[in-house]
């Protein structure tokens, strides 16, 4: 047993509302710059969509990820034989345009410009070349559906359903959609390293964050392909590439990330979790159906005196451990079984999970006739004569997960390698949880129905509003369980501190400035 | 930096004493020695001895100290001007004088050195030696000549920049003089001399302390003596047209092959569809 610590993370998707402020604040930190400007290390995707880069997902159009090969795995679009014969021209990778071309206004026109006949325009200016352009596409383009032909139709998660069932998933009173953050996943497997020539990719011994040495970084860009998740980019200015740092240098400092510091909300969540390195080959190679569990059997129990030893072991520190204990991903991830994580089948084993979704929203309009309504209206009102209705609100007051909205083969495809299974145990759980709260402060949802509901889901009262406590009213440092980094031991393996002892701060002899001279 | 002042002032007043009274007529001798044994010396002698160009004993009887002094300082433009005793010369001499961009003070210091030092000094670079030249000789010339072996003193190798029309040197340079008939056209002082102690501006420049030896200047020689001698019976191919149709059909393949191998390729946007259907300003 290799016992290792990991940060990771869990979304909360029930709870994004989609307003992109861990983007900007992301952007505002890490990517407002030269040959950045088109990165978003964190993005808000709307699904269904094709994202960002577009259809990400489709592996056949980027060779991302792993893929088995016999008992093993082998990367799909890079690795050593792949790589030194694509070195000069890597035939898969995103161009600028699947991202888009990033641009700003020429706000200056609107107040510098002559007097005219016409009104100033502010024109879009791109901002790679610094010229006049027309907008082709943005980060978020299909954001909340929009161009659902042209995107949201094309989502690479809907090819397991049948025509039928993506009919009726694009009818207008059953449309729907929910938000997809994505940040870098630190995965455990990561394709970008394995692919790097130049050896310039690295995985943090402490606490794995996945980041690329800027010194050691050539351009070859064969991380940009082997990444599934399209996180790693490339920056045109400087010919290295980049990827997200999970914010270190706030993480070492104590404080959370900024995309989840500033989370509206408050989906996101981190901390450590111990998992067994030893089983990192076995369970990347494991056959698809299996990835998930396999993937969840890796991550080990922080209470247990074994994987504490094994952890002390290898080094990892006390308030490490302790940091996993109270770890609010592990409670997630683990111990309810509420998290998945994203595309598992590109055997990355990613270390971001997310709460899948309920999306319960129902709505109901009954055929009632509203014409003494329509007298109280004045006579510019607009009111319709006809008394349409629609029903997507099911019998009882949440439905089944049988009923949701999304079919479940789409949730499976994105969260659990086409498991359904695995997807309505978490999504009957996040139910139960619902049906126990609404009978606690509204008590409309009989008992019965609740009993049943928990037991269902290996569920009590206790463990339902543990969960209902994390999801909703948890804090701060709830929801952030960062461990110490000890950069001190760390700087003591490289020097000897005491060579700078005495010699910072007060008590130097130095000339005086000469003011004014 | 008060303190610096002072210290300041104490190491440029001797500096100031040395440039305001120097002392000039030493000095100008010095130059005029100096740049005639570096520059003019490779064909040139102080005596009546004839090298590349005529031996200068006595020319400023010979001829008025201005157009010396423009043809020291200006031989193209003199030539291009229609110079007549300038032509005459070119004309004998074969070779024109390169313009070395001297300018009228070294002029005059080297005019003033070429008096002083006529017939009792005599500066004369070039020693020929009287031993016949080798076979080995001419092979160690060919082999420097393109570089096969490399200079000694690390200077550039010949056909760089010269070309010589042989059989056994593959094609040279075309920045410089082509050099078959050198030998025939300088004969063995010029050629010696040039090679030795460069008059040429960018081949000072190329060789500047990167000397060739005594020994590379013999076998250079040799090679260029045995080229010019041979010239008739080397006829190297004329590729023309087919060097240029072998490239083009040779660039062809590749482009077929690459296109095969990587005919998978992600060859644009996934978006591409979307964007030809978009209004575009222009």
């Amino acid at each position: 047993m290799d016992v290792r610590s990991q940060i990771s993370m869990v979304f909360h998707l029930d709870k994004c509302i989609g307003c992109h402020t861990c983007s900007i604040a992301c952007k505002n930190i890490w990517t407002d710059r030269k040959g950045a400007e088109y990165m978003w290390w964190n993005n808000v995707e709307t699904k269904p969509g094709t994202g960002y880069p577009g259809k990400w997902e489709d592996q056949d159009i980027y060779k991302g990820g792993w893929q088995k090969n016999g008992d093993g795995i082998e990367l799909k679009g890079a690795g050593k034989p792949r790589s030194l014969t694509n070195i000069f021209h890597n035939p898969h990778m995103p161009v600028i345009d699947d991202y888009y071309e990033p641009f700003t206004y020429k706000y200056l026109d609107l107040i510098e410009s002559p007097a005219g006949d016409d009104q100033p325009t502010a024109r879009p200016i791109s901002m790679i070349t610094g010229e006049p352009m027309d907008i082709k596409m943005g980060p978020n383009w299909d954001d909340d559906l929009s161009g659902s032909p042209d995107y949201a139709r094309n989502d690479p998660n809907l090819k397991n359903l049948s025509p039928a069932e993506q009919q009726a998933m694009f009818e207008m009173e059953r449309l729907a959609f929910f938000y997809l953050p994505r940040i870098c996943n630190h995965c455990l497997n990561p394709a970008c390293i394995a692919a790097c020539p130049s050896g310039a990719i690295y995985k943090r011994g402490e606490d794995g964050i996945v980041l690329i040495n800027q010194d050691v970084c050539r351009g070859w860009r064969m991380c940009v392909t082997a990444c599934p998740y399209k996180k790693t980019y490339y920056n045109w200015s400087t010919g290295k590439s980049e990827k997200c740092i999970l914010c270190y240098p706030r993480i070492e400092s104590g404080q959370a990330p900024a995309c989840m510091h500033s989370c509206v909300g408050r989906i996101r969540y981190l901390g450590v979790m111990l998992y067994d390195a030893d089983q990192i080959e076995r369970v990347a190679a494991a056959d698809e159906p299996d990835i998930v569990a396999r993937q969840m059997d890796m991550i080990l129990d922080p209470f247990d005196p074994d994987v504490i030893a094994a952890a002390k072991a290898n080094g990892v520190a006390d308030s490490t451990i302790d940091s996993a204990q109270k770890s609010p991903t592990y409670k997630f991830v683990k111990e309810w079984d509420l998290a998945l994580p994203l595309h598992p089948e590109f055997r990355t084993l990613p270390m971001l999970f997310y709460v899948p979704p309920l999306l319960p929203v129902m709505a109901s309009v009954t055929n009632v006739d509203n014409s003494e309504q329509a007298e109280k209206l004045n006579d510019i009102s607009k009111y319709w004569p006809d008394n349409w209705l629609y029903d997507t609100s099911t019998r009882e007051l949440f439905g089944t997960i049988d009923d949701a909205r999304f079919p479940l083969e789409y949730m499976a495809s994105l969260f659990s390698a086409g498991d359904t299974e695995s997807v309505a145990d978490r999504l009957k759980k996040l139910m139960a949880v619902r049906l126990h709260r609404r009978h606690v402060t509204v008590g409309d949802v009989d008992e019965d129905t609740v009993a049943a509901a928990l037991s269902n889901t290996d569920l009590n009262g206790q463990l339902a509003d543990d969960i209902y406590y994390l999801t909703s009213l948890a804090k701060f440092d709830d929801r952030f369980v960062i461990p110490p980094a000890h950069r001190e031991q760390a700087i003591e393996m490289m020097e000897f501190t005491g060579d700078a002892k005495g010699s910072t701060g007060f008590g130097f002899k130095v000339g005086t400035a000469v003011r004014g001279a | 930096m008060r303190g610096a002042t002072g210290r300041q002032i104490g190491l440029v007043l001797p500096i100031l004493f040395a440039v305001a009274f120097p002392s000039t007529l030493v000095e100008a001798q010095a130059m005029g020695e100096e740049l005639f044994r570096s520059t003019c010396a490779a064909c040139h002698t102080t005596n009546t001895d004839r090298l590349v160009g005529p031996g200068l004993e006595g020319v400023e009887d010979r001829r008025d100290r201005e157009w010396l002094l423009s043809v020291i300082m200006e031989p193209d433009r003199l030539i291009a001007e229609g110079d007549t005793i300038a032509n005459r010369l070119l004309a004998e001499y074969l070779v024109p004088m390169p313009n070395l961009g001297t300018t009228r003070a070294q002029a005059e210091s080297v005019l003033d050195f070429i008096t002083d030092a006529s017939g009792a000094l005599s500066v004369n670079t070039t020693v020929l030696s009287d031993a016949p030249i080798t076979e080995d000789q001419v092979f160690f010339g060919m082999a420097l000549f393109q570089g096969n072996t490399r200079l000694v003193g690390g200077g550039p190798t010949c056909n760089g920049c010269h070309e010589v029309i042989n059989d056994a040197v593959i094609g040279g340079g075309i920045l410089a003089r082509e050099l078959t008939t050198v030998f025939s056209r300088l004969g063995a002082p010029g050629v010696r001399a040039i090679i030795a102690n460069p008059p040429f501006p960018i081949m000072q420049q190329a060789y500047r302390d990167k000397p060739i030896t005594e020994e590379e200047v013999d076998a250079l020689v040799a090679f260029l003596e045995r080229a010019d001698a041979e010239q008739g019976l080397h006829r190297p191919r004329a590729y023309g047209i087919k060097l240029f149709t072998a490239g083009l059909v040779g660039s062809m393949i590749l482009l077929v092959l690459y296109s095969v191998i990587w005919s998978g390729r992600k060859r644009a946007s996934v978006n591409q569809d979307i964007f030809s259907r978009q209004v575009r300003s222009t």
